[in-house]
């Protein structure tokens, strides 16, 4: 039992040595590295290399076994199972008596077993095609969703266009009102030489004067324009009539 | 009248008698610790025995921890986030740099000249696995991988693509692989298993969720096909620039080609055979039922 550990020792301060040794041939190389060749490094690791595990002592007590009397009534029920039996083939052998049969599954045991892997454990085919089925669902929905962003911001460039402007119209138009509004007020002063409230009847019925006037005025402008139209167009087209 | 002094004196000689220390004689300096006062014992009952005037401080009916006396505590204000979503039913790897697989290899604590699986790994004490908190192996951290120099050919379950550089640079080869929790409670204390008396049992296959870690060859999987492995040990050396070593005239060539069977569990046994400790025997099935159902 000694000489073992004794060698053991030894190889072990040799292993040190080596590891030592193997060092400073590397450093030595690398400083050597623009002239020598990359060959003359020693292989390190193919030198002697012992593994020292110190297992835990097994201790079967084989002189002596306990066997439980199956028949008897003071042996407790969890020993006379089929698990126990292994249990006692495992710790002494064939001195248990157990017969090493009975250490596999039974054929109805073993169908069921096979009955479970079938229905949890695929093979890997089947495994593999289910994942590449999910994938594919993935990356369908990842692109139908990745379309769907891009047909929108498409729209993108002519919703903020428009919003600009309708922003902008909004904006001059309440401009305008304003403005009109302090017109009619300061014309409604001139014309009663006092601030006139807005609600007032008089200033309503004046409102609706000048408005009446406007109208006329555009209804005066406008058939002048045309007027001026059909003067200006006269001319050109009779040539193009007679021709 | 006087003595020639001896050097240590009394200490010396004390110290020279008194047993190791171990954990059995450790204790706490004397004055440590400090002994729990019991409130109220003997003589000194009566009146509030030192537990102040009135309320839960003398009744012990506190509130429980985080209650803020009638506000939506703190810790249910803030709302909860995702990111932990399952943790406690992620497989965990325990960590093994290349830094300290190197110590293990120089004290001689692990056999290179041997396949290393996590058998030789929790045999060198190297890693500890608890397959019931959820560990699902070993994975190699590249911390030391500059100065890694071992040849080995060496089965974990999870390792990074320089660990895999680090490894294959010096002529050695690694295998990344799975075992299911039970496969993995025998890998790793195999004695108390066979003293079982039950046949090994195959390896399953990975789920879903982990088929395609496995089927990959850049990371060296076990289910990768073979031709693919080689293609990707090429592309990686190309990558990190360092010529591979040609396995195939390694005088440890047969031990750096060695890989276990999709459904083997140790080097050298097959599932279905029952290893006898007592006797130091194997027993092996001949029933077509068992070795069709191992053998598949």
């Amino acid at each position: 039992m000694t000489l073992p550990g004794v060698l053991l020792v030894c190889a072990l301060h040799r292993k040190m040595a080596v590891s030592v040794l193997s060092w400073r041939t590397a450093v030595f190389c690398r400083s050597l590295k623009g002239i020598s060749s990359s060959k003359a490094v020693i292989p390190v690791h193919s030198l002697l290399q012992t593994a020292s595990y110190n297992p835990k002592p097994l201790r079967l007590n084989l002189r002596d076994p306990y066997i439980p009397d199956k028949n008897s009534e003071k042996t407790p029920e969890w020993q006379r199972t089929a698990r126990y039996d292994g249990k006692l083939f495992g710790r002494y052998g064939s001195a248990s008596g157990i017969e090493p049969a009975s250490l596999w599954p039974s054929h109805e045991q073993l169908d069921r077993v096979v009955a479970e892997e079938n229905e949890w454990h695929p093979p890997i085919e089947v495994m593999l095609k289910n994942i590449k089925a999910k994938q594919r669902e993935e990356t369908e929905k990842c692109l139908a969703k990745e379309k769907l962003i891009a047909a929108n911001m498409a729209k993108m460039p002519k919703m903020i266009a428009d919003w600009r402007r309708e922003k902008r119209e909004s904006k001059l138009k309440l401009k305008e009102e304003r403005s009109r509004r302090e017109m009619l007020l300061a014309e409604a002063k001139a014309r009663f030489g006092f601030a006139v409230d807005p609600r007032s009847p008089k200033f309503l019925q004046m409102v609706a004067e000048i408005e009446k006037e406007e109208k006329k005025k555009r209804k005066i402008m406008k058939r002048r324009v045309r007027e001026e139209q059909r003067g200006a167009t006269a001319p050109v087209t009779p040539p193009a009539a007679s021709s | 009248m006087s003595f020639p002094k001896k050097p240590g004196g009394k200490a010396l000689d004390v110290l020279k008698t008194l047993p190791r220390i171990s954990l059995a004689n450790l204790r706490p300096e004397p004055g440590a610790t400090k002994l729990e006062r019991k409130r109220g014992r003997g003589l000194h009952g009566g009146n509030r025995s030192g537990r102040g005037h009135k309320g839960e401080r003398q009744r012990g009916t506190r509130p429980r921890l985080g209650f803020e006396g009638g506000h939506t505590p703190f810790y249910l204000a803030i709302p909860k986030y995702g990111f932990n979503e399952g943790h406690s039913r992620r497989p965990q790897y325990q960590p093994l740099s290349l830094k300290r697989l190197q110590y293990l290899i120089d004290l001689g604590r692990v056999d290179a000249t041997q396949p290393i699986d996590l058998t030789q790994l929790v045999n060198a004490r190297g890693v500890t696995i608890q397959p019931l908190k959820k560990d699902y192996g070993v994975q190699l951290v590249d911390e030391g991988c500059d100065m890694f120099a071992a040849k080995i050919n060496i089965e974990v379950q999870r390792a990074s693509e320089r660990v895999i550089a680090a490894i294959e640079r010096n002529g050695g080869t690694i295998t990344t692989s799975f075992y299911d929790p039970l496969s993995l409670g025998i890998l790793i204390k195999p004695v108390p298993f066979f003293l079982r008396g039950q046949p090994i049992p195959k390896r399953m296959l990975p789920g879903e969720d982990m088929l395609l870690y496995y089927t990959d060859a850049e990371n060296r999987g076990y289910l990768a096909d073979l031709e693919k492995t080689k293609q990707a040990r090429l592309a990686l050396a190309l990558k990190y620039g360092y010529t591979l070593p040609d396995i195939s005239k390694d005088e440890l060539y047969h031990m750096l080609r060695m890989r276990k069977d999709v459904r083997q569990l140790f080097f050298g046994l097959a599932p279905g055979w029952v290893v006898n400790m007592a006797e130091k025997k194997i027993l092996k099935p001949t029933d077509e039922k068992l070795l069709k159902y191992y053998n598949s």
